[in-house]
């Protein structure tokens, strides 16, 4: 996945990735990425939680924004089973609409 | 072209001959220790600009997603994976997709796709204007070795379909 999203990042396409596994993603080197805490098969978290589907999908869109390091690898605080934190995510941000 | 697909080639072929046993033992482990990883150093970098609201996001997932009525699944025996691309469309349901990826549990993404393949999210996102347009076709890659082909085929193609499909944005979800 690491090569595709190279290719279309060197194509001018932007780019965001999950990832698991903060090791395995810094020898991929995306050029933006969100690191989770969950196991793979499940990047989004635990099947039908839409609502927190939804926030680390708003998580990308901010991270777009405030990502300006080619390489930028932000962890999310996410946990399975437990309930979102406040106060993290984009509530505010300028892509509301 | 992301890495040298000559030091590449070379390293890889060595790696299929020694890891054919351990492939058919199933030791995963062993072999993805060995796999010949090659990144170049550089980092490529396409700047945002824009809003969201304006742009076109696409989506690809390495979950091995495939049509089950009317695409091939995806090769799950080979060591070499499989390198090529399935479409998805944007109104696909959960029932039309079959999972064809033989190193990851399947279990949770069966019961809501969305986990590696939030399409329900991105559409209503692009329904309340968050997100200006979701793309007809979105994608599925599966587990791929082999890269060159991957490198020198399925990419180039994969990069003229997002590009003619007007996408801004590409969320790329592994497995």
């Amino acid at each position: 996945m690491g090569l595709i999203q190279r290719t279309a990042e060197e194509a001018g396409i932007v780019t965001i990735s999950m990832g698991n596994e903060a090791e395995r993603m810094a020898h991929i080197k995306p050029p933006r990425a969100l690191l989770v805490k969950f196991a793979r098969g499940s990047m989004f978290g635990e099947p039908g939680n839409v609502k927190r589907q939804r926030r680390i999908i708003m998580d990308a869109l901010e991270a777009l924004k405030t990502m300006t390091e080619p390489g930028t690898i932000r962890e999310l605080p996410y946990q399975w089973k437990r309930p979102d934190p406040e106060n993290f995510s984009c509530k505010k941000s300028s892509f509301s609409r | 072209m992301p890495i040298d697909l000559d030091t590449f080639k070379i390293a890889y072929e060595k790696w299929v001959e020694e890891s054919l046993p351990d492939y058919r033992a199933g030791n995963m482990q062993e072999i993805v220790k060995k796999y010949p990883f090659v990144v170049s150093d550089g980092i490529p970098w396409t700047p945002y600009r824009g809003r969201p609201s304006e742009q076109t996001f696409a989506l690809v997932t390495s979950g091995g997603l495939y049509l089950k009525k009317s695409q091939p699944p995806f090769n799950t025996e080979s060591i070499h994976g499989d390198p090529s691309l399935r479409e998805i469309p944007k109104t696909v349901r959960q029932e039309d997709l079959g999972i064809a990826h033989a190193h990851y549990d399947h279990s949770l993404a069966q019961q809501d796709i969305n986990i590696i393949f939030p399409i329900q999210r991105f559409i209503e996102l692009e329904k309340e204007g968050i997100i200006g347009r979701v793309p007809d076709t979105l994608y599925s890659f599966s587990y791929v070795n082999d890269v060159v082909t991957l490198v020198t085929k399925t990419l180039p193609d994969f990069i003229s379909r997002i590009k003619a499909a007007g996408v801004d944005v590409l969320l790329l979800v592994p497995v």
